[in-house]
């Protein structure tokens, strides 16, 4: 039922889809068009997009206003989306999204629990609009809170509905955004810096990426608010270097808002002067930390220094500077435009509006998630998440990052905010949230967070840099056999010291998995140390497989996968494996539908 | 402004940080990559105090902890105590060998290095305190390389720095006596690089690398056509002046 309205097609061209090459489906699309001439008889536009969040379905392509979502996307699937879908309405089952909760296909992805539990605010734009062209922004309410604030409103009446909104910085530390930009006013200083941190590095964690990449004007226009609140005329963002299609979406995007007056001088004729530059960062973990940051900025080494005084008072180039992440900002346009009790009626007593997860791990629909604070951490995993891969079962979530802590089964009911994070010892972190099953042993986890914090710490404070080495260390010797008495006391003295006495809250928070580990796990550690043997089957010297026969059906898998041949068996028969023979690379176990094989 | 110390009260200069209070008034606080010519690193963390303020109490480094209200300070709790015998277990294990790190074990009466094992070679702790020397010197020939447990000190890519003049404020500064330098045919060696030496045109004292004095002269604006005195003829020459000037000067 094609009729002259105009039809639009988003192609998201988000890191993820990109990988999966959503750009030859962008490509296709329009050829197609092209080709047809189908814009005489149906007017096509079709825009790259921004990442619409499940990426594991990737590449996603969305045909408005039919509101109709195609998941898995090929470039040879283009030509069938244009004749059929574009020219005549009609749907392509196939290509529709299963929902494993709902157990049925659904045409419009608002219709799918992943995303129809989930309320985006910093994520508005992404996904609806092509972040290259600063008119999409602008055709979505885009700087129309920057006109309100310089018509009508003066910088305390700024400051005042963010303090209001209850926003808490989402970079990790969650210092309450409003107050920080109120001290940052009090200084009668000049001149004064705002801070954009772009430098995502937390293992699994892409919410910052994707809004840099997906809707980066509102990342702009939250900066330039923030200026003109506390009087700054310049801007940074820092990204890092990695991220090389933010640092592209996010220079046009800025181009593009010089070039319509929303940044340089006199911003839409109010006499206000602000403009951003972008750094590129080198690739550092620890340059995220606000301090090593600025020094970054500064062209030293990127090494924290004290907060004693902060950076409010004295920042970049000692002077005062409010610095503030990426989805921080993002939230800015959105609460200056519906107002801070509104913002604020979202959430928890302590922690207010909304956040952006990174669900990735053993969970069925890995992506980007928003959700209101607060939400238990269990709906996340099992409503949004679909629950966890194959017929394994949970074993943990790891919060926040390298430096976050591991939740067990038992505290899944927790809302996330956060305080109860903290709380739990772990941390809300920039909000990567990996979903672990029984196949993870949790000694192994702690170390492999050690190791990346030994190679990403500054290495400037004694607790932080010999405190991880040591301690990785011994997680180490651990999971090889070589545990002994006393290891778990030494983890938690070297923890203790670390967590207390580091620099930065690097440090402070490094030793989170190897805390968070041993009080919910410590019985998975004395395994180890004393029965030498890894319950879960990761450590390679302590893993022993056997097959169970009154299970085993014999469908001959594991044999198949084995790549040591360590397994025999016939067909339909119970099979069995050659210890001598195996090298514990756990495909048998990963394989096995029938939970057939066992760790000894 | 008040600050209480241990229990006691004393007074403090608002804005001075709580190591030069608490060393004022006669309370040591243990330091290692503190100089008091050189403004604060924070880099070792021996010198942790506990700090209550309005109630709350926390884990502060003093040499970084500006006085800025009225707080009290435990500088040697037996919670800091334990945390200092870790900091110096760690970097003992790190240089097992040296033997400032040795003397301080048994100062902190650290018994065992619990199986951690380190290069018996090395000397170097870390601290910054050489690189600090050399940034605020002038020269910035040395810095920290790498970072993580990778980190250590260095010249750009380990080669002969160009602006080292060879100073060794490095080398005095450092408190493992970890950097090395050695003399050999009037010439001295330092990070790899060789230097001539400047001598005293009045008693022939080998004083100072011949960049060294050049770097010297060009900052207090010594003339070059002056004469090249050690340190010790200079201060001859200077109370000769002196002598001089204050010549009809007669003590009361």
């Amino acid at each position: 039922m094609s009729d002259a309205s105009e039809k639009i097609v988003y192609v998201c061209c988000g890191t993820g889809c990109l990988a999966n090459n959503s750009i030859d489906v962008y490509e296709g699309i329009k050829n197609k068009i092209e080709e047809l001439n189908l814009n005489a008889e149906v007017l096509t536009e079709v825009k790259p997009t921004g990442c619409n969040g499940l990426c594991e379905k990737g590449p996603v392509v969305k045909i408005q206003p039919d509101d109709i979502s195609y998941f898995k996307v090929k470039a040879s699937d283009a030509e069938e989306i244009v004749t059929k879908t574009i020219k005549d309405g009609a749907v392509i089952d196939r290509l529709l999204y299963f929902d494993t909760n709902l157990k049925r296909k659904v045409k419009s992805h608002r219709d799918s629990e992943f995303f129809r539990r989930q309320h985006k605010i910093a994520l508005r734009n992404i996904g609806e609009i092509n972040p290259a062209v600063i008119e999409d922004y602008i055709e979505r309410d885009g700087f129309k809170a920057l006109e309100k604030v310089l018509s009508e409103m003066d910088g305390s009446g700024v400051i005042n509905e963010v303090v209001k909104s209850g926003l808490r910085g989402r970079g990790g530390a969650g210092f309450p955004t409003g107050k920080k930009w109120k001290q940052c006013a009090s200084y009668d200083v000049s001149p004064k810096f705002v801070v954009c941190n772009g430098d995502e590095g937390d293992p699994g964690a892409f919410m910052d990426r994707s809004i840099m990449e997906g809707d980066p004007g509102s990342v702009i226009e939250g900066m330039t608010i923030c200026a003109y609140a506390v009087g700054s005329r310049n801007g940074f963002i820092y990204i890092r270097d990695e991220y090389s299609l933010a640092i592209k979406n996010m220079r046009k995007a800025i181009n593009g808002a010089r070039e319509k007056g929303f940044l340089g001088k006199n911003i839409l004729g109010s006499g206000f002067d602000f403009d951003i530059q972008i750094v590129r960062g080198g690739g550092a973990f620890v340059c995220g930390e606000s301090t090593a940051l600025m020094q970054s900025i500064e062209g030293k080494v990127g090494e924290p220094r004290a907060k004693y005084i902060h950076s409010v008072e004295k920042g970049l180039w000692g002077n005062p500077t409010v610095l503030n992440n990426v989805e921080t900002w993002a939230n800015i346009p959105v609460i200056i435009q519906e107002g801070g009790d509104w913002y604020s009626s979202m959430g928890t007593e302590g922690s207010k509006g909304t956040k952006v997860f990174s669900l990735v791990g053993k969970v069925k629909n890995t992506g980007l998630v928003e959700v209101p604070m607060g939400t238990p951490i269990r709906e996340l995993i099992y409503d949004i998440g679909g629950g966890i891969i194959g017929n394994k079962k949970f074993k943990a979530v790891q919060i926040g990052g390298p430096s976050g802590g591991c939740i067990p089964e038992e505290l899944l009911n927790l809302p996330v905010d956060y305080d109860t994070l903290s709380k739990a010892d772990s941390m809300m972190g920039s909000g990567g949230m990996i979903v672990m099953d029984e196949r993870t042993c949790m000694v192994d986890v702690a170390r492999y967070y050690l190791n990346f914090l030994s190679e990403e710490s500054c290495g400037k404070c004694v607790p932080c840099r010999e405190g991880i080495k040591r301690m990785l260390e011994i997680l180490t010797n651990i999971c090889e056999g070589k545990g002994k008495e006393g290891d778990i006391d030494e983890l938690l003295e070297i923890s203790e010291l670390t967590s207390e006495a580091s620099l930065c809250s690097l440090g402070k928070s490094a030793p989170n998995p190897v805390i968070s580990t041993i009080k919910y796990f410590r019985d998975e550690y004395e395994e180890h140390i004393r029965n030498k043997r890894c319950p879960a089957g990761i450590c390679k010297n302590l893993t022993e497989f056997y097959i169970d026969n009154d299970v085993c059906r014999g469908c001959d898998l594991c044999r198949k996968n084995c790549p040591a041949n360590a397994i025999d068996g016939a067909v339909k028969e119970s099979h069995f494996i050659n210890s001598d023979a195996c090298i514990k690379c756990g495909n048998c176990i990963n394989n096995c539908s029938f939970n057939a094989i066992k760790v000894k | 402004m008040k600050i209480v110390i241990d229990g006691k009260q004393f007074e403090a200069i608002p804005g001075e940080f709580i190591l030069q209070a608490a060393k004022r008034n006669g309370i040591l606080i243990p330091t290692l990559c503190h100089h008091e010519a050189l403004s604060g690193l924070g880099s070792c963390r021996l010198c942790i105090v506990e700090v209550i303020d309005r109630g709350r109490k926390k884990v502060v480094t003093s040499c970084l902890f500006p006085i800025t209200s009225e707080v009290e300070v435990i500088t040697n709790s037996p919670k800091i105590h334990k945390m200092r015998q870790t900091i110096i277990k760690l970097l003992a294990a790190r240089a097992p060998g040296n033997e400032y790190m040795k003397s301080l074990m048994v100062k902190f009466g650290v018994e065992s290095l619990d199986g951690f094992t380190g290069d018996k070679n090395e000397n170097c702790i870390l601290c910054g305190l050489c690189a600090k020397a050399c940034e605020e010197l002038g020269t910035g020939a040395i810095s920290t390389i790498n970072r993580g447990i990778t980190k250590m000190i260095s010249t750009p890519y380990d080669e002969p720095s160009p602006v080292c003049i060879g100073c060794s404020a490095c080398a005095s500064v450092c408190p493992t006596g970890a950097i090395k330098e050695t003399m050999e045919n009037g010439k001295k060696t330092i990070w790899g690089k060789e230097f001539n030496m400047a001598k005293c045109e009045n008693c022939g004292a080998e004083f100072a690398t011949t960049k060294q004095y050049e770097f010297v002269r060009k900052k207090l604006n010594i003339q070059e056509t002056e004469k090249v005195l050690c340190p010790k003829c200079r201060k001859k020459l200077q109370s000769e002046k002196f002598k001089d000037i204050y010549q009809d000067v007669k003590p009361e």
